[in-house]
């Protein structure tokens, strides 16, 4: 199936005209996001978020591979994301659509190139070994906001993951099995979450026809499906915009957009408490006994 | 070594929303997400004039699928052709997504992400999770298919048989056999590697069928077999059973 389905006539004049009047179909307020559920797997850097109806699973993995030639300091760190029919039989296999490149060249600026990861503390031996970090996303259901769950999985699975011990003598590099001794987690800088704002169009109030822009938040499939535009504000919970894309569509105020930052702050903050609280709780499980920190071979700094 | 060969397996029904059917599948040590859309309209140029197109997708938990990927989607896709009615859907699609969420990781090895070697062990975990979805579905089957791995090793001078081996005993094997059966309890899919004579696999073949359709052999399995797994053909029974009822509970 070459595209989604699209929404009956009768369909988007329903939900336009209660979005108009400030309501939506499963009675969310315009700003409100869907249940939001994070589980991490039996393995470290597994994460399996759930919002609404829509399920992402991130995986972290790493090995040791050479470093490019052009940056013997640093090590690989890559994000794929590749949309299956699993999530729906408009997307088809080995063949990205507008919405996967949009997804991981998003996922790229937001947690790449915003030195979350510190790709430095990768590097092994300088120009010879460095390790290679890979995120997996796997799309299990699509129903809206792929963005921000994915931005929310992939943050939380490299916090999540621990990379294996090494040590060098000499010149002897070792890799410690985590049989040997207890994995490390990476150097991780900061926590950037996505939010993404759905723009459809603008209608007058007050007495003067003062023209406002309608978004909503955390918007469902057919929602995304009617939307004029969109616009995702990466940002941390310090309030440092990583950055901001408004791919195309009807034009927005200027003002708000400086009103959606704001606003994007304060769910960045709680996104930021949420993984936060449910990374603190695995930690718990997992450190039954308080024996992990005996095991641990990290020092402290 | 993280392996839960002694839990039982589990599944879970119609979870994914956009899909037309679609489970979960964990056992031993295994999780494998399952998907299928279908019957769907074909592209020109794949569909066949008086059958449905089986497709199946391998996708693996971390990496790109290789060439390890399409040989288990091939034995897949000759395999579930045999039991699907693809003649009730000519020139239609049946699309299978198989997702690997979890494999089993050796703790004494640190793995590499991009492997060559072919990946037997994991094949009656797809097979069952394949049969759930098209269940889940309901796409007309002929039968159900019940699957297991049997690996054959030598210790101290003895040949033994382990079913459902581990990361390890798998390493330390002589030869390693996969067998699917169909409910009725005819031999649809064997695949064998490593060294093993023609009784061996005879023998592996008798035991296999015993694991798997305990009822068609006539053979009554009296437990002495301390390494013997679950009964698949009879968890995929049950699993239905509670599906149904559960689904025409207002009845």
């Amino acid at each position: 199936m070459p595209r989604e389905a699209e929404p009956s006539q009768n369909e988007k004049d329903f939900i336009l005209k209660a979005v108009r009047e400030g309501h939506r179909l499963d009675g969310r307020a315009l700003d409100q996001f869907r249940q939001l559920d994070l589980q991490f797997g039996e393995q470290y850097g597994v994460a399996d978020v759930t919002l609404g109806k829509t399920r992402i699973l991130a995986k972290v993995t790493a090995e040791v591979t050479v470093p490019y030639t052009d940056r013997p300091f640093d090590g690989i760190f890559t994000i794929t994301t590749e949309l299956s029919p699993m999530a729906s039989p408009a997307f088809e296999v080995n063949r990205p659509t507008e919405t996967e490149v949009l997804l991981s060249r998003l996922l790229e600026k937001t947690v790449r190139r915003s030195n979350s990861l510190d790709t430095e503390s990768l590097c092994l031996v300088a120009g010879q070994k460095c390790w290679s970090i890979r995120v997996d996303l796997h799309v299990l259901s699509h129903d809206g906001n792929l963005i921000d769950a994915s931005c929310l999985a992939v943050v939380a699975a490299l916090r999540h993951f621990r990379k294996p011990d090494t040590s060098i003598e000499g010149d002897t590099l070792t890799v410690y099995t985590p049989a040997e001794r207890e994995p490390v987690p990476l150097s991780w800088l900061h926590s950037p979450f996505c939010i993404t704002f759905s723009f459809f169009g603008s209608i007058s109030v007050g007495e003067d026809g003062e023209e406002k822009d309608i978004w909503l938040l955390d918007t469902t499939l057919l929602e995304e499906q009617l939307r004029v535009s969109s616009c995702t504000i990466s940002m941390n919970k310090h309030g440092e915009i990583c950055q901001v894309a408004k791919p195309g569509g009807a034009p927005v105020e200027a003002v708000t957009v400086v009103q959606c930052s704001s606003l994007a702050l304060q769910k960045v903050k709680d996104l930021s408490d949420f993984v936060d609280q449910k990374l603190a709780e695995d930690s718990k499980h997992r450190n039954k006994g308080g024996l992990l920190a005996e095991l641990s071979a990290d020092n402290a700094r | 070594m993280t392996t839960t060969t002694t839990s039982g397996p589990e599944a879970l029904l119609s979870h994914l929303h956009s899909a037309d059917g679609s489970a979960t599948f964990s056992y031993a040590g295994y999780t494998i997400v399952g998907a299928v859309n279908g019957p769907i309209e074909a592209q020109r140029r794949d569909e066949i004039p008086e059958e449905a197109v089986v497709d199946v997708v391998v996708r693996p938990a971390a990496g790109v699928g290789g060439t390890r990927e399409r040989h288990l989607e091939g034995l897949l896709q000759s395999t579930l052709r045999q039991i699907i009615l693809v003649t009730n859907f000519p020139r239609a699609l049946i699309q299978i997504t198989l997702q690997i969420t979890v494999a089993p990781e050796n703790e004494y090895v640190n793995t590499k992400v991009v492997q060559a070697n072919t990946n037997l062990p994991i094949l009656p975990a797809l097979i069952q999770t394949a049969v759930l979805t098209l269940m889940s579905a309901a796409i007309p089957l002929t039968a159900t298919l019940a699957s297991v791995v049997i690996a054959a090793t030598t210790e101290d001078g003895s040949n033994r048989e382990i079913i459902n081996p581990t990361a390890r005993e798998i390493e330390k094997s002589r030869s390693l056999h996969v067998f699917a059966f169909t409910s009725h309890g005819d031999l649809i899919l064997t695949q064998s590697e490593g060294e093993f004579t023609m009784q061996e696999w005879e023998d592996i073949v008798a035991s296999a069928q015993r694991q798997c359709c305990p009822s068609t052999s006539g053979d009554i399995n009296m437990g002495d077999d301390a390494a013997s797994g679950a009964d698949l053909g009879t968890f995929t029974r049950s699993v239905m059973e509670a599906k149904i009822a559960s689904d025409l509970y207002w009845k």
